[in-house]
């Protein structure tokens, strides 16, 4: 056997190798979506409330509304995605898995387009499917992909916006492309507003190729999205603008953001380092793409998850690109170097005997070399990709054995007040492991406090309010972002609370305004504490209720 | 259409105006810490690469950005 053969055969076998790797993160991935689409409490604190946001939209109400007031509920999210979940409504009823299929859908979606793109810019099928496979593989992506959460939404429609104006340009579809590029960065802008920096990136993208029609898009955009923020704003009385611009100035903590970009880095370096690779090729060398733009501005998203309540899910987009530009960098890699192997067959003049022509022999060889190993050398970098994410339950039939090869078989979560086998490289994490059937029982316990409570629930999670049929009060966290920015009156809440208004408490994290906190410490007293998905739940019953109860 | 020039003094623009509002930072009185601070620090390293690269796309001259 020649050592091309050689190399072929092992490029094939490390290629299947690749492919198995993260066609098995696939898998791990849906065995978790599925499990949470069965879940029906909040697995992540706030999917409950962007469920109740779709309700309310389905019966005609706005989300964005006066904290200060009974139910002293509001969003401080657009309405896009929960506005998705509404046709999903009447299948499903006012369950999560609504909007957990809606955001593992979007995920599905992002790396079919990530596929295509590498697909039409470098044709072939081993990096399409690895590239969009990556994305799916990344513990980022695993952990919040099937949640009943926005953020996946959004980068769903920052991807096809990108896939779009990347081909503004087109003789034939590039007004067509143009429109649908700035629909999507319209969706992806009305998804969360963090898609501000895709937009920066599509806008540099057709700026640096036609400033005309970059100047005429951006205020196309400007107008249209001007105009929906005005009609919104005027609809709900300027609660729109309390709730989804004030709400969301929170403090900011860079060293939150250093460590995010550690652990992003870490996990996804291979993926990284090819499309900074990429992008340097393109700034110096070559014309700088929308991929290249898109995750060189996805970096700024990532640098914004120093905010009090954002977290690693801001590096998504940037998860997103680096698939991208990765696949594209290794593909284009190979193009060249096709063409030039292809080039060199035909008879080429001498290359002289001085220090120029050994520089050309020299670089010739190594660009020789270079296409020689080239098809094991992509898929080894991608296998050496596949173990920095590694996530996946520890026991069970199959995940056991499979642990066991992987040698993390004692790998485990630890919560507050549960064990979870499970193994992430992340290290610790709240997401990603699969639910016991004492969390099913300890979730049941909760519901049932809720259900024969005399009042109505002032619960940090919105789910137990919505099974029970009562109605959903508060949104902890929004309360407390307006408290600290003092644009919360918490009079009528606290007042309520002292006139033990509702039936029970029901604390997890207690992101509730200082005030809020004492009231229901001076009026409510811990009947119980339950351990549910790895936290304790503590459930608080007003003071009337246990003076009228007769001591045990 | 950009060329790889233009796109360097924009960038060398951006970058340079980018650092001087870290220094005024200070010179305002706003924020938390005292002295130059270890976001500003990270700031002017970004701010310098901004420049840096903005260089070296102007030397590379009319080729498209």
């Amino acid at each position: 056997m020649t050592w091309q053969r050689l190399l072929q055969a092992l490029g094939k076998t490390l290629a299947a190798l690749t492919i198995a790797a993260f066609v098995g993160y696939l898998v791990v991935y849906v065995v978790y979506a599925v499990a949470l689409f069965r879940w029906p409490f909040d697995y992540d604190q706030g999917e409950g409330f962007e469920l109740y946001d779709a309700i309310l939209f389905s019966h005609g109400e706005w989300p964005y509304r006066d904290n200060s007031t009974y139910p002293f509920y509001a969003s401080n999210y657009p309405p896009l995605f929960h506005l998705l979940i509404v046709p999903l409504l009447p299948l499903f009823g006012p369950r999560l898995i609504a909007g957990r299929l809606v955001s593992f859908l979007a995920t599905l979606v992002t790396a079919g387009t990530i596929g295509l793109v590498v697909r039409r810019r470098v044709g072939g099928w081993f990096m399409p499917i690895v590239s969009g496979l990556a994305f799916l593989a990344s513990n980022y992506v695993y952990q919040i992909g099937p949640l009943c959460r926005l953020h996946m939404t959004m980068v769903m429609f920052e991807a096809l916006a990108i896939a779009f104006i990347a081909e503004f340009d087109h003789p034939q579809h590039g007004k067509r492309n143009l429109a649908l590029g700035i629909f999507f960065l319209l969706c992806a802008g009305y998804t969360k507003q963090l898609a501000v920096f895709t937009v920066g990136a599509a806008l540099s993208f057709v700026f640096l190729r036609d400033v005309k029609k970059a100047i005429l898009s951006a205020i196309v955009l400007a107008l249209v999205a001007g105009a929906v923020f005005v009609v919104f704003n005027a609809a709900t009385d300027g609660q729109w603008w309390v709730n989804i611009i004030d709400a969301n100035v929170n403090e900011f903590d860079y060293r939150q953001t250093l460590a995010i970009f550690g652990q992003w880095f870490r996990l996804h370096a291979v993926l990284v380092l090819l499309a900074i690779a990429y992008l340097g090729y393109e700034l110096f060398w070559g014309r700088l793409s929308a991929y290249s733009l898109w995750f060189a501005f996805s970096l700024g998203t990532g640098a914004l998850s120093g905010k009090w309540g954002a977290g690693f899910g801001y590096f998504t987009t940037a998860v997103a690109a680096a698939c991208l530009a990765s696949g594209l960098a290794l593909g284009s890699l190979k193009l060249v170097l096709e063409k030039r192997q292809a080039g060199e067959r035909a008879p080429r003049p001498v290359a002289g005997d001085g220090a120029g022509g050994q520089f050309r022999r020299g670089a010739a060889w190594l660009l020789a070399a270079l296409s020689a190993t080239l098809p094991v050398l992509i898929p080894a970098l991608y296998l050496a990709q596949a173990p920095r994410m590694l996530h996946l339950p520890t026991s069970g039939p199959v995940f056991g054995p499979v642990a066991r090869g992987l040698g993390v078989s004692d790998s485990h979560v630890q919560g507050a007040c549960a064990t979870f086998d499970y193994h992430d490289s992340m290290g610790y994490t709240q997401l990603g492991h699969l639910l016991t059937a004492e969390d099913y029982a300890a979730g049941e316990r909760i519901l049932e406090y809720v259900r024969t409570a005399d009042g109505p629930a002032f619960s940090e999670e919105a789910a137990f309010s919505l099974l029970a049929g009562q109605p959903v009060v508060t949104n902890p966290t929004q309360l407390l972002n307006l408290y600290k920015n003092g644009q919360l009156d918490t009079t009528e809440m606290v007042e309520r609370i002292y006139d033990q208004e509702f039936g029970v408490a029901v604390f997890r994290a207690q992101f509730y305004p200082p005030p809020v906190l004492e009231a229901v410490g001076q009026n409510y007293r811990v009947v119980e504490h339950v351990c549910m998905n790895g936290f304790y739940y503590i459930l608080m019953q007003p003071l009337r209720n246990l003076e009228a109860t007769p001591s045990e | 259409m950009i060329t790889k020039r233009q796109l360097g003094f924009l960038l060398a623009a951006i970058a340079l105006l980018f650092v001087v509002g870290i220094v005024a930072v200070d010179m305002l009185g706003a924020g938390k810490w005292g002295g130059f601070g270890p976001l500003q620090r990270i700031g002017i390293a970004i701010g310098a690469a901004g420049v840096v690269v903005g260089a070296i796309l102007i030397r590379i001259g009319d080729r498209p950005a």
